[in-house]
């Protein structure tokens, strides 16, 4: 058996999931890229006032004076499309990208024994689906092409008067908001009786060949079926063979399966350019909510998020965000993301928006112990982004002293608390403390007998009390980084003890002693 | 519940107020102590610095052994394996004299003027991720301390008293009317303290505790030079 899971209106579905108050609007779609613009999809509410496939926005604005036209957007179906493989991959790892819109999915060994099970699984992917704001309907039958048939809206009930339990056809309706229409789960156990209630144009026949059948009064394409393939086919040729092929429940096809990617991304081309953050943070929002359901769908949490901004002047602007402890919380993740944009500056608008997730699998970590970490690691990341756009990148985190004799040089790292070693139980440390001066400040000193007897600069100075010195260092004398300086230990007048120093650019008090 | 049984809870109550009140009530009546690792500052606190409290720490004179201090407060606390936040109001912290492994739980918040560092340190106790936030103002122009207005450390109070963890401010004079510690160094160190090692040195720093839970007949404690 084969499940087919269609969604209905698909472009039209994947641009309003940016906007899911839409849908229940009359909203149309055109492609720019057709000749004339026409419109290619509306919503119920729009095809109900008499917008239809084909009208002009023109025409279409005049049968329905409120509609909203949006465009077609291929990177919003990319993303629909991801979603419905990856919901599909969640039921079964036999799956086709068939269609725009339509993926089949093999029932095979799945422990499916009776319709309602079929029924229920159907569903079950019908409500996956929702709240990822698409709406499908499923068909599950023999066949692939039958299932795909099955699977078309409405079928269940309207067009073909069945009822649930009816014979070998097992029909029923899924209960989640809907507003293109009713999403059902048909299952069809015999070709035949789902033949016997189909019509004929369901098959999509040519019109020379759908003008012939209606004049021969076949109306169904059960009615088709009883003619017989091969005296059809002797009459009507090869075009008609493949309206039986579509219907057989024999022509069960081997799949063209795919796997479903990894990455988990959302995004939308803006139709004006955005020039502060406040927009962008709201479809942001959306967009986190979106991933992270998508990754909960499949037992993964985000462990990393990529930011992409397409920029009016061309250019891109991109940014890794890693989550210090994978989660699925939309809160975590969104404050992450609206923290770094708060201080994201472009050369110019921004035009399309990217946020692709990477999954990770949920942290479970057993604290030791003695064991002190921090308690929430993801709220101590975004206060790092905070502190780090108040104080810079350079002023933030970590410091990590230089293998060199040179004074004062060291890096800043990223705090990773996590991978730091147990402290021995006792050290010894140097004696007193020097505060720097960053930079040194420049002074004025006064030596006699090589020996400094006055200090003067900004903010302290004096005649010299006692003195220790001169302490001699250099360094890089290998390259052009040498440097060369004498060191004093100095008391100064008012009990002030600083460390003095003299280079080729002059005397500096380094710091105090405190 | 019958009124005798009632009124006998009552009548222990008043005789005895201990010894019924709830687990959860007196355990949180206990203050909770951060030892600084330093005898002669622990031993008077009864403990250590008061948790969910500011502390300040003034040295009155230029050099008074107040970075010395914070040096060992860090190590002390490295050797608790706890990671402690350092707002370095002037960027002055010598990282050379700070051995590696206090540095490797160090994080460090380099700023340029007291709005700044007081802005980093609202947004560490916001975090409630670290137990002890150390706030370096001590060589920041006078003229920048003297604009900070108090209401910035009542908000800090606020903020701390609701996490176990314990905010010490470094300043050049008592200026943290909150606090509810408060160590004063009078220290005048001379250039031989440059060849003593730290522990020497600190136990010859003369340094005075005042503690705000404490009776005012025991409030200040002043330790003199060995």
């Amino acid at each position: 058996m084969f499940a087919a899971v269609l969604i209905p209106n698909f472009s039209l579905q994947a641009v309003l999931r940016a906007d899911p108050d839409l849908r229940e609007r009359p909203v149309a779609l055109v492609d720019p890229e057709m000749t004339g613009t026409p419109i290619i999809q509306a919503t119920l509410t729009a095809a109900k006032a008499g917008v239809v496939a084909g009208l002009t926005p023109a025409q279409a604005m005049a049968r329905c004076r409120d509609l909203i036209i949006k465009t077609r957007s291929r990177p919003r179906e990319q993303s629909a499309t991801e979603i419905l493989l990856q919901t599909a991959y969640a039921f079964s790892p036999n799956i086709e990208s068939t269609a725009l819109g339509v993926c089949t999915i093999e029932l095979k060994q799945l422990g499916l024994r009776n319709a309602s099970d079929m029924q229920n699984y159907g569903a079950k992917i019908i409500q996956t689906l929702a709240p990822f704001y698409l709406e499908a309907s499923a068909g599950i039958a023999p066949a692939p092409a039958l299932a795909l048939l099955a699977a078309q809206p409405g079928r269940s009930s309207e067009e073909c008067s069945f009822r649930a339990g009816d014979g070998d056809l097992f029909a029923a309706e899924v209960r989640t908001p809907s507003v293109q229409g009713r999403q059902s789960v048909l299952v069809v156990r015999s070709a035949n009786q789902f033949a016997g209630h189909l019509p004929v144009a369901a098959l999509e026949p040519a019109p020379e060949i759908a003008a012939i059948l209606l004049r021969w009064g076949i109306r169904t394409a059960g009615q088709l079926l009883e003619l017989g393939k091969s005296a059809v086919s002797e009459r009507l040729g090869p075009g008609a063979l493949e309206l039986f092929e579509r219907i057989s429940e024999d022509s069960a096809r081997p799949l063209k399966l795919v796997s479903p990617p990894e990455l988990f991304s959302e995004q939308i081309e803006f139709e004006n350019e955005v020039e502060t953050a406040a927009p962008l943070i709201f479809v942001l929002r959306r967009f986190v909510e979106q991933l992270s359901q998508r990754l909960k769908a499949i037992y993964l949490v985000t462990g990393e998020f990529q930011l992409r901004l397409g920029l009016a002047a061309g250019g891109q602007y991109e940014h890794r965000f890693g989550v210090p402890s994978p989660t699925a919380n939309v809160e975590t993740l969104f404050r992450m993301l609206q923290t770094h944009l708060e201080n994201v500056r472009t050369d110019s608008p921004i035009v399309s928006l990217e946020l692709t997730a990477r999954p990770a699998r949920q942290e479970t970590h057993q604290l030791g112990l003695f064991e002190n970490t921090l308690r929430n690691p993801n709220q101590f990341a975004e206060t790092l982004a905070r502190l780090t756009a108040l104080a810079g990148p350079d002023n933030v985190g970590t410091p990590v002293v230089e293998a060199t004799h040179r004074p004062d040089v060291f890096r800043m790292r990223r705090p990773d608390f996590d991978a730091v070693q147990h402290s021995p139980a006792r050290t010894q440390h140097a004696g007193l403390q020097l505060r720097r001066f960053r930079p040194p400040l420049p002074a004025h000193c006064e030596f006699r007998e090589n020996s400094p007897a006055l200090v003067r600069s900004e903010r302290m100075g004096g005649p010299v009390a006692d003195a220790r010195g001169p302490f001699v260092s250099s360094g890089n004398w290998w390259d052009n980084q040498r440097w060369a300086r004498e060191e004093w230990d100095i008391e100064i007048a008012g009990g002030i003890l600083i460390r003095v120093f003299r280079s080729e650019e002059g005397c500096f008090i380094e710091g105090v002693y405190d | 519940m019958p009124a005798n049984i009632i009124q006998l809870r009552q009548l222990l109550s008043e005789k005895f107020p201990g010894a019924h009140t709830p687990l959860e009530q007196r355990r949180a009546a206990e203050t909770l102590y951060w030892p600084t690792g330093l005898p002669q500052i622990d031993k008077f606190l009864r403990g250590g610095l008061p948790t969910g409290a500011l502390a300040e720490l003034s040295g009155t004179k230029q050099s008074s052994g107040s970075a010395t201090l914070l040096r060992e407060i860090l190590a002390h606390a490295a050797r608790r394996n706890e990671i402690v936040a350092l707002v370095d109001g002037n960027d002055s912290l010598d990282v050379a004299r700070v051995e590696e492994h206090v540095l490797s739980r160090l994080l460090w918040v380099r700023c340029r003027s007291a709005d700044e560092a007081l802005k980093a340190a609202d947004l560490i106790l916001r975090d409630n991720n670290l137990p002890l936030v150390l706030i370096d103002l001590k060589w920041i122009p006078e003229k920048q301390l003297r604009k900070i207005p108090a209401t910035v450390w009542y908000r800090f109070q606020r903020l701390v008293e609701e996490t176990a963890a314990v905010c010490m401010v470094s300043t050049p004079w008592p200026m943290v009317s909150p606090a509810q510690t408060r160590i004063t160094l009078h220290s005048a160190l001379s250039l031989g303290a440059l060849e003593k090692s730290a522990g020497e040195l600190l136990d010859e720093l003369k340094l005075e505790v005042s503690d705000r839970r404490q009776p005012a007949e025991t409030a200040n404690f002043l330790q003199s030079s060995a």
